[in-house]
């Protein structure tokens, strides 16, 4: 009802429905190649969000919140070895932002031109996950997470839906040697940009029109030494937005382009890993968006972090993190917005410094337990949904949070 | 080919001082499937000091020549699909917390064994691969990587 352009029949319903007629037969059949047999896996995950002051996943102060879940199950089918498609379904709930609403998450054919042992060459169609930094690609699946809420400089989940998935096209291209293995992928495609949190975030408020996903570029390229000891990677997106105005609506039409760049690196060892990533956001508006002031038009945002985990045991895993956020580089202090808006926007609403610490419990590998704890300075990442009213938030909070997680 | 009789040659191709043992049973053609079984089977029996702890195990009819480290890697991070003459490739493994999954994983990939699993993971949770297939024992390894054309897998 909210995501009127997603009950049509698309492309990835398409593929969703061709890969279910082709798979669900076949699989049935007595294959001697297991290589050639569907596999299905999946995830639950359920949390608990307490806050001193502001709203994370739902009304988390006093009693907190348990208004945090992850369903989701995936299939791949392999055709041939050159020849797969893979698509997965997901249902979240994290407060105001994410309802449960089922949704696909992915859902592509994939092929692969080339494939030898020193390189692979091929194509994606259908709805693919943007590869942006170190974990966007799984940020739903919190076996993949290095924590419960993912680095917020990064990857922002005012905006998730913005960064998850895109229509379109993706071309990708891997290279292997004794120095080690490169991977490399360009998409072209719309991205999801129909929920309101990314109005919210992006133009300031609830407004009167809409905005519509706009043919947008994402590429990373990655290199891994030593089977992922050493990890590092460059992102560079560009996604593309229209506001169409409403029937009244002060403001004109419009382009929005947010442009990220992401440095990411990693080093693996045994027992520890360092993690660090360090991303410039511009984000350019038209200039008959009303709603954005002019100083504002063209601002650029900075965020980094840097996480380091040990490994206590191979099922106790520990985890310090500091993660920065800046919205905008010419205020980083939040002075000026704050003036600007008459204090109706806080100038700690243009920043958030966050020191995290976290334990990982695995007692098996379907299970996963995890409890962390948040010292937050400003509101830069807070989600708007969950705290409509800018003025009612609290400059400095913490965040305490459980989780357990389980797959097949 | 048997490993063996190439030592040298294979030894020069590695990146790494230690050679990647091999154990490849005789074409199907000159041994029917249960001979080949019986001859693994007595090679580990005669040989109590083996020169490598561990081997890679590869169905009769994967003849390439080629397989290394980093051909292994490819193979068990899951990103290379098929043998250089096009049939799928299979792989089998042990439970990743067993202790010759690991020293599999160090020894011979070269890879941390919970590296391994976290790029498995990503492949799975985004679509773009599989994870390998996981079996209880190294028999039940053997009996399936010798039935399934294309397989691959490990013995201690």
């Amino acid at each position: 009802m909210n995501r009127p352009d997603r009950t049509r029949l698309s492309l990835p319903r398409c593929l969703l429905a061709l890969w279910l007629l082709y798979g669900l037969p076949a699989s049935s059949s007595a294959d001697s190649n297991p290589a050639t047999h569907v596999h299905i896996h999946g995830f639950l995950t359920q949390g608990y969000t307490l806050t001193s002051a502001n709203n994370f996943f739902g009304d988390s102060t006093d009693e907190g919140s348990f208004e945090f879940t992850e369903l989701g199950i995936n299939g791949f089918w392999q055709f041939s070895p050159r020849l797969h498609a893979a698509a997965q379904l997901l249902s979240r709930r994290a407060g105001s932002g994410s309802d449960g609403t089922i949704r696909l998450d992915y859902g592509v054919l994939d092929y692969r031109v080339l494939s030898d042992e020193n390189q692979d060459f091929g194509a994606r169609l259908g709805r693919f996950k943007n590869p942006l930094g170190l974990y966007n690609d799984t940020r739903d699946v919190a076996f993949t997470r290095p924590s419960i809420i993912l680095p917020q400089s990064i990857y922002f989940d005012r905006t998730r839906d913005l960064a998850l998935s895109s229509d379109g096209l993706q071309l990708y291209a891997n290279r292997r040697s004794t120095e080690g293995e490169w991977e490399f992928q360009l998409g072209i495609g719309r991205p999801d940009v129909d929920d309101k949190d990314t109005e919210l975030s992006v133009l300031g408020g609830n407004r009167p029109g809409e905005l519509k996903d706009e043919t947008s570029y994402i590429a990373r390229l990655m290199y891994e030494r030593d089977g992922g000891q050493i990890r590092l990677g460059i992102t560079h997106a560009q996604l593309n937005m229209d506001y169409r105005p409403g029937m009244p609506d002060p403001s004109g039409p419009g382009s929005i382009r947010f442009s990220p760049t992401i440095l990411s690196a990693q080093y693996n060892d045994e027992r520890w890993s360092l993690t660090g990533e360090y991303a410039k956001r511009p984000l350019k508006f038209g200039n008959n968006i009303v709603y954005v002031p002019p100083p504002l038009k063209d601002i650029t945002g900075e965020s980094y972090y840097l996480q380091g985990s040990y490994q206590f045991d191979p099922r106790w895993e520990g985890l310090l993190r500091y993660d920065v956020t800046y919205l905008n580089d010419d205020d980083r202090n939040g002075r000026f917005i704050e003036a600007l808006s008459g204090g109706a926007r806080p100038a700690y609403s243009q920043y958030a410094r966050d020191w995290t610490v976290g334990l990982r419990w695995s007692p098996n590998r379907a299970w996963m337990v995890r409890a962390e704890h948040h010292w937050v300075d400003g509101t830069a990442w807070l989600p708007l949904q969950d705290n409509p009213i800018a003025a009612d938030t609290e400059r400095r909070w913490r965040l305490f949070s459980l989780l357990v997680s389980y797959r097949f | 080919m048997p490993y063996s009789k190439n030592t040298n040659k294979r030894q020069q191709r590695l990146d790494h001082d230690r050679p990647i043992a091999r154990r490849q049973v005789q074409p199907r053609r000159r041994y029917p499937r249960q001979l080949c079984l019986v001859l693994l089977l007595c090679m580990g029996l005669t040989n109590p000091a083996p020169l490598w702890a561990l081997e890679v195990l590869t169905h009769p009819d994967v003849t390439d020549p080629a397989i290394n480290r980093q051909m292994l890697r490819a193979v068990f991070s899951m990103r290379l699909r098929q043998w250089p003459d096009g049939t799928p490739i299979t792989v089998y493994v042990l439970k990743p917390s067993s202790e010759v999954h690991i020293a599999f994983c160090k020894e011979v990939l070269g890879i941390l064994p919970h590296q391994l699993q976290r790029s498995w993971d990503r492949l799975v949770f985004s679509g773009t691969g599989q994870a390998p297939i996981e079996v209880e024992s190294l028999a039940e390894m053997q009996r399936r990587v010798l039935a399934t054309p294309g397989a691959i897998g490990y013995l201690e």
